[in-house]
């Protein structure tokens, strides 16, 4: 707000690239969607999945047809923490 | 790893679209254009072109991240590129 800018104005700059970089991150995990993800996480597991939703501090992913050794897992929350990197393809 | 994390968002900004290599656990690289910087969890979202037409999108974990390095500034073709792939404009032809 301009009350907050007026009070701390150094914060400004830092408060609107702060926003622009989640905005794209969002806009990341919307197109990411419903699409099939290669999950890499620690050990070098790699897991193949159809990717859901992230929740808001990215701290668990819901995916969907989770490939595992034992079977394909319809629904799974996978923890952000064991994960490395995952991809996908636009 | 924890100075990565620690990072404020303008010094992540300064990463946005320049060509970058990101080194997780010591040995694992990445290499990519940078759409952003999650600045909630740190994470870097890496775009590369591998074909004419195709788009791979990773996402490295803030958590993972040891080092970013920049390998090539962003020039204006590819921030135009990058920005406009997200961007609602881009998806409403999915309506047609």
């Amino acid at each position: 707000s301009p009350r907050y800018a007026a009070l701390c104005p150094a914060a400004e700059g830092e408060q609107r690239a702060r926003s622009e970089l989640r905005e794209r991150f969002l806009r990341t995990l919307a197109a990411a969607a419903h699409k099939a993800a290669r999950f890499t996480m620690y050990e070098r597991v790699q897991v193949q999945a159809r990717f859901g939703a992230s929740d808001v501090d990215v701290l668990n992913f819901h995916v969907a047809d989770l490939q595992t050794p034992i079977g394909v897992q319809r629904d799974a929350l996978l923890r952000a923490q064991d994960v490395i990197s995952f991809s996908f393809d636009l | 790893m924890r100075e990565w994390r620690e990072k404020e968002a303008l010094e992540w900004s300064r990463y946005a679209f320049n060509l970058v290599r990101v080194t997780v656990c010591g040995d694992v690289q990445y290499e990519g254009w940078v759409f952003t910087v999650d600045p909630v969890s740190a994470s870097v979202v890496l775009v590369n072109f591998p074909k004419k037409g195709q788009t791979c999108v990773q996402v490295v974990m803030g958590h993972a991240v040891e080092t970013v390095e920049i390998l090539k500034e962003a020039d204006e073709n590819i921030t135009m590129q990058l920005t406009n792939m997200f961007s609602p404009a881009a998806t409403e032809t999915l309506s047609n």
